[in-house]
């Protein structure tokens, strides 16, 4: 598909300790709709562009083995970023110490380019990018030790229908895409309903957001 | 009032085995270019969920549902049933119906583009050739063809009333766009919009 720039395009850095990894990421990906290659990075450091928060931005990780370490250098220099890892496999053991360390999302080798830009500009939004079930396990592996407040609970304002049905699909780890897929309505009108949840709970993000969801039993409950 | 656009491309999509003269990029260009909040799309919701795409149109299986999955545009599959067969009659008026389907094909092939059957005498043409298809096989496929059009008008509607100001385009074979387009000028939460103004 040929470029065309949009206003809500995901500017995508791509960061790989092999040159031609790096070249073969900007070849493929310049071309896809809604995704502008601002830059290639052989190492942290290098991100030297002003990153404005309004403005959705992906760092891509290519590393042989993804390492938390990185994940954790990326989001001291990039808080507002999204960090998306290329993985071998979903599992658990790998997934959790990344996410702990700062990623928000994770593609398999494995994937399509379609299933890559679609993480890419997800990942953007600050979204947590999985398969749902591994979503959801992490959720719940994360959610662990956490402690729930029942008392804040019966203060909370009410959720309003729809509210609850995103909610449900958030703690079943869709993103927000596929939530507004899964609704047949605008992703911005569920970002809508995001951030009024985010108010009714008193939450900053969607990770607590979906957190909240896991511990209060809104993941078992299946869309229907 | 929360006002909603709506803009309705058409196509003349049925034509598959036509060879279609413009790239197909032209229309994931132009779609992307537009970047509905929900594109509307004449599949059934059961098609969707399968993802049995293999009986539709190019434009919608090598263009529009590849573009929608990678970016954030949301499909809304709008025909509650499965499209009526095309047109057909015994004797002549089945002959006459072949000539209007080649002119139509003839349309087709000379596009310059994926826009330009929305488009001055093209656009008339088409509509004309249509809607003399139906005439000619008779009353009950010009109903059928009538009632489905209608069904995707009212899908059209309900969206724009449960996402009230998404901005919706709705890509459809140009045999149901003005017709859709009048039926949704009615509503004056509605703006019927030129889809380029989307």
């Amino acid at each position: 598909m040929s470029k065309i720039e949009c206003v809500a395009d995901t500017y995508l850095f791509v960061f790989s300790p092999h040159t031609l990894q790096r070249e073969a990421w900007r070849a493929l990906l310049s071309s896809q709709p809604g995704i502008l290659i601002s830059g290639t990075l052989a190492e942290p450091s290098q991100l030297a562009t002003p990153m404005h928060p309004e403005q959705a931005s992906t760092i891509l990780i290519d590393l042989p083995t993804p390492q938390p370490e990185i994940a954790h250098r990326f989001r001291t220099l990039a808080p507002g970023c999204g960090l998306l890892f290329l993985v071998p496999s979903y599992e658990l053991s790998i997934v959790l110490p990344l996410l702990q360390a700062g990623a928000t999302g994770f593609i398999s080798r494995d994937a399509s380019v379609g299933d890559l830009a679609r993480a890419i500009i997800a990942a953007g939004r600050g979204e947590i990018v999985l398969p749902p079930e591994i979503a959801v396990q992490s959720l719940v592996a994360l959610a662990q030790g956490q402690p729930v407040e029942q008392e804040r609970l019966a203060s909370l304002a009410p959720l309003s229908e729809r509210e609850t049905e995103v909610l449900r699909l958030l703690a079943q780890g869709f993103t927000n895409k596929d939530i507004a897929q899964a609704l047949i309505l605008s992703v911005r009108t569920v970002e809508a309903h995001l951030r009024g949840i985010f108010a009714k709970l008193g939450v900053s993000s969607r990770t607590e957001a979906a957190l909240w969801a896991v511990q209060h039993g809104y993941s078992a409950q299946k869309f229907k | 009032m929360n006002i909603t656009p709506v803009a309705v491309l058409g196509t003349l999509a049925e034509f598959h085995k036509e060879p279609i003269p413009y790239d197909l990029n032209a229309l994931v260009r132009m779609v992307s270019r537009l970047h509905p909040d929900l594109l509307c799309l004449d599949m059934t919701p059961e098609q969707w969920q399968e993802r049995d795409f293999g009986g539709l149109p190019p434009e919608y299986r090598e263009a529009l549902l590849p573009l929608a999955h990678q970016t954030d545009i949301v499909i809304a599959p709008i025909a509650g049933e499965h499209p009526p067969e095309e047109p057909s009659a015994p004797g002549w008026r089945g002959k006459a119906i072949g000539t209007c389907r080649s002119w139509l094909a003839t349309l087709q092939r000379t596009a310059p583009g994926p826009d330009a059957v929305n488009q001055g005498l093209r656009h008339l043409v088409a509509d004309l050739l249509y809607s003399l298809g139906a005439w000619l096989s008779g009353p009950k496929t010009s109903q059928k063809l009538r009632d489905h059009t209608r069904r995707l008008t009212q899908s059209v509607l309900e969206l724009a009333r449960r996402d009230p100001g998404a901005r919706i385009l709705v890509v459809v074979n140009v045999r149901h766009c003005h017709i859709i387009r009048a039926a949704l000028r009615k509503h004056p939460e509605i703006q019927v919009v030129k889809y380029s103004a989307l």
